[in-house]
């Protein structure tokens, strides 16, 4: 085809174009709500410890990059909704690829990547909410909603792995299904089938992640959550997480909290040949002295970082203000991290964290 | 004490500097009253009152629909959520679940209004053709004896309590038209009719009414409705109408506090609910609360 003939087809595709778009302009169809939201979190650290376990080298004080969201949703309709999220970690030592020179390299850039890629299709039967694709999976969602303050700090399971060192297989997204409902007020619950892989890996085994949890609430402000999974690490092999949340909002304005899981997977056997178990706990509690402006937080966690190395237990301590100094836009969230370990050849850590909140 | 401690001190004592100061920050709030559209334009109007006879009480009265009004109370960041529609069952689950305390005071009644552009010749609708328009089942007012005219459908967005309580009471349920303008509030709508002949809208009753002349507002035409084909229609403005149940589609209007308001919370509603109050209710174009619901207030205010 020569040149001029790929412009008149190209122009031709165009007109086509345009007249289509006109058509539709014309139509008196609203498009459905739709939002773009973007929020950042990061921390100027400051390390009060130079000689603890994780302060030792010594670290200097510090802008650290925490995470950016990127976030679509598009309700459309009464009962459906999409949401699309970009999330950008802090990837330290991520490969990039040079194509040019048909090579990679480790290096020290932010990369987005997708953590949400699912539709919600709700219904009155039951209050259902079922979630079709990347999902949030349901291990330590309802503690996330209750801490409220992840750009501070994970919650207990979630946050395992950063703190320990140690992989629990627990995701905050993966693909699969998942139905939230209510059988009375007193009593709901949520079930999952996913991969179990996570959003950052590929599946590669035909086991899949069974999930659930039941929440009752037998008076007004008290919640008590058991929740399990389950999934078969090969043929004869599992790994299963139980978990107990319990929630206290009786007061007003004050919110206590309380985590518990145990973790156990066959696949992974201890030096003395008992099974790989690993648990913790966390209580933490807000207090909103104006809901609009101040929260004050304080949390203790319990982790037992991994029996097959026989490390021993550690404590963490984490204190601190959510000030809403520009409304919900800007949050300045100065915290303090303490850390305490029953290995008495490792000195306390603490460090200090303000933490900037932006969302917009 | 080494310099490590020395630097927790201070940390600490810093940290403790900022709570103590937001205490303090906190003693002189503001009353929040956020929620449904339909009652922004009222409830500030009632709180400007207030405020010009107690000005050691200031109220903000934001909008945003009976949705952002509930989330606002779950939240905890309001003390008064407004809505237009009855507190859905997940909603009050939540509560409960919260520990919210979900105290509801009648404010008004409203006669949900069904309006077109006054160059429309239809005089009234039955239930069931208003369900078929926003349905879009009806596409051309000559389906419903009009004129032959594509229909143009203007609504509220799904926040809103009015887009929820059409929904529930009038299509039974059904999804609205997809056709269907959103519009973020009242006055959008409004705006809407005026300039487009081929409309319909639903609104609050006291949005139509033109103060100045005490008439429909120039270039609206209001809808008389009747319960079912062969029945009397009648209009929201019709106050027997409305308060028996005749206008078939007057609820209504609510404000929800977290327990039994206090302080000058309490006292903000009881100005509302008086008799004063009620004048300035009636005087923006809603009707006042008698009977049972009035006597619900009385005991949710003890």
């Amino acid at each position: 085809m020569k040149n001029h003939q790929i412009s008149k087809a190209g122009l031709a595709i165009l007109c086509l174009l345009a007249v289509s778009s006109f058509g539709w302009g014309q139509a008196a169809v609203v498009p459905p709500p739709q939002t773009f939201t973007t929020t950042v979190y990061f921390d100027y650290s400051a390390f009060a410890t130079t000689n603890g376990y994780l302060t030792s080298n010594p670290l200097s004080n510090k802008f650290h990059f925490r995470r950016a969201y990127f976030t679509y949703e598009n309700k459309i309709s009464d009962y459906l909704k999409f949401r699309f999220r970009y999330d950008a970690d802090n990837t330290v030592n991520i490969t990039s690829v040079d194509f040019a020179g048909k090579s990679t390299k480790k290096d020290d850039k932010l990369r987005p990547f997708i953590k949400h890629l699912f539709l919600e299709w709700s219904q009155d039967w039951l209050q259902s909410r079922f979630n079709i694709g990347m999902i949030e999976t349901l291990a330590f969602k309802p503690s996330e909603d209750r801490w409220g303050l992840r750009s501070v700090a994970k919650t207990l399971v979630d946050g395992y792995k950063d703190i320990t060192g140690t992989e629990i297989k627990a995701t905050s997204a993966d693909i699969g299904v998942s139905w939230k409902g209510a059988l009375a007020k007193q009593l709901r619950f949520a079930l999952g089938v996913h991969n179990g892989s996570a959003y950052s890996h590929a599946e590669t085994d035909k086991f899949k992640k069974i999930s659930g949890y039941l929440q009752l609430v037998p008076v007004a402000g008290l919640s008590i959550i058991g929740y399990g999974d389950y999934e078969k690490q090969n043929d004869n092999q599992k790994a299963v997480t139980t978990k107990i949340d319990v929630f206290f909002d009786m007061i007003s304005k004050i919110n206590i909290s309380f985590e518990w899981f145990n973790y156990n997977n066959e696949m992974y056997m201890n030096t003395d040949n008992s099974h790989y178990q690993v648990g913790g706990f966390s209580v933490f509690g807000t207090y909103k002295i104006d809901p609009d402006k101040f929260t004050v937080f304080a949390r203790y966690d319990h982790y037992q970082p991994n029996s097959r190395l026989s490390v021993k237990d550690q404590d963490l301590i984490i204190l601190g203000l959510d000030w809403f100094a520009w409304g919900a836009t800007g949050r300045l969230q100065p915290n303090v991290w303490i850390y305490s370990y029953k290995d008495a050849a490792r000195k306390q850590d603490v460090v200090f964290n303000l933490t900037f909140f932006l969302s917009f | 004490m080494n310099a490590k401690w020395i630097k927790i001190m201070v940390l600490a004592g810093l940290t403790l500097a900022v709570i103590f100061t937001s205490v303090l920050m906190a003693q002189n709030k503001m009353i929040q009253v956020k929620g449904s559209d339909t009652l922004v334009n009222l409830v500030q109007i009632l709180a400007e009152e207030f405020m010009a006879k107690n000005a050691s009480t200031p109220i903000a009265v934001l909008g945003g629909g009976s949705s952002t009004g509930v989330s606002a109370l779950l939240n905890g960041t309001t003390q008064i959520a407004d809505t237009s529609r009855d507190w859905k069952q997940k909603e009050l689950d939540q509560a409960w679940e919260k520990g919210i305390k979900v105290t509801l005071f009648a404010l008004a009644i409203d006669g949900l209004s069904i309006i077109v552009n006054e160059k429309n010749p239809l005089n009234e609708l039955t239930m069931e053709q208003v369900a078929a328009l926003y349905k879009g089942e009806v596409k051309n007012w000559k389906g419903i004896g009009g004129p032959d005219m594509k229909v143009s459908l203007y609504g509220r967005q799904s926040n809103s309590g009015t887009y929820t309580f059409l929904m529930e009471h009038v299509l039974k349920n059904k999804p609205y038209s997809t056709d269907m303008k959103e519009m973020n509030g009242n006055a959008q709508i409004i705006e809407g009719i005026l300039s487009d002949t081929a409309a319909v809208g639903y609104v609050g009753v006291g949005y139509i009414v033109d103060k100045s002349t005490g008439k429909v507002m120039k270039g609206l035409k209001l809808l008389n409705i009747s319960k079912a084909k062969g029945e009397a229609a009648f209009s929201p403005l019709d106050k027997d109408a409305v308060y028996s149940g005749k206008y078939p589609i007057s609820r209504p209007l609510w404000q929800a506090t977290n327990g039994s308001p206090k302080g000058g919370v309490k006292a903000f509603i009881e100005f509302e609910l008086g008799v004063e109050g009620q004048k300035i209710v009636e005087r923006e174009g809603f009707y006042p609360i008698v009977g049972p619901l009035a006597e619900q207030n009385l005991k949710n205010l003890k």
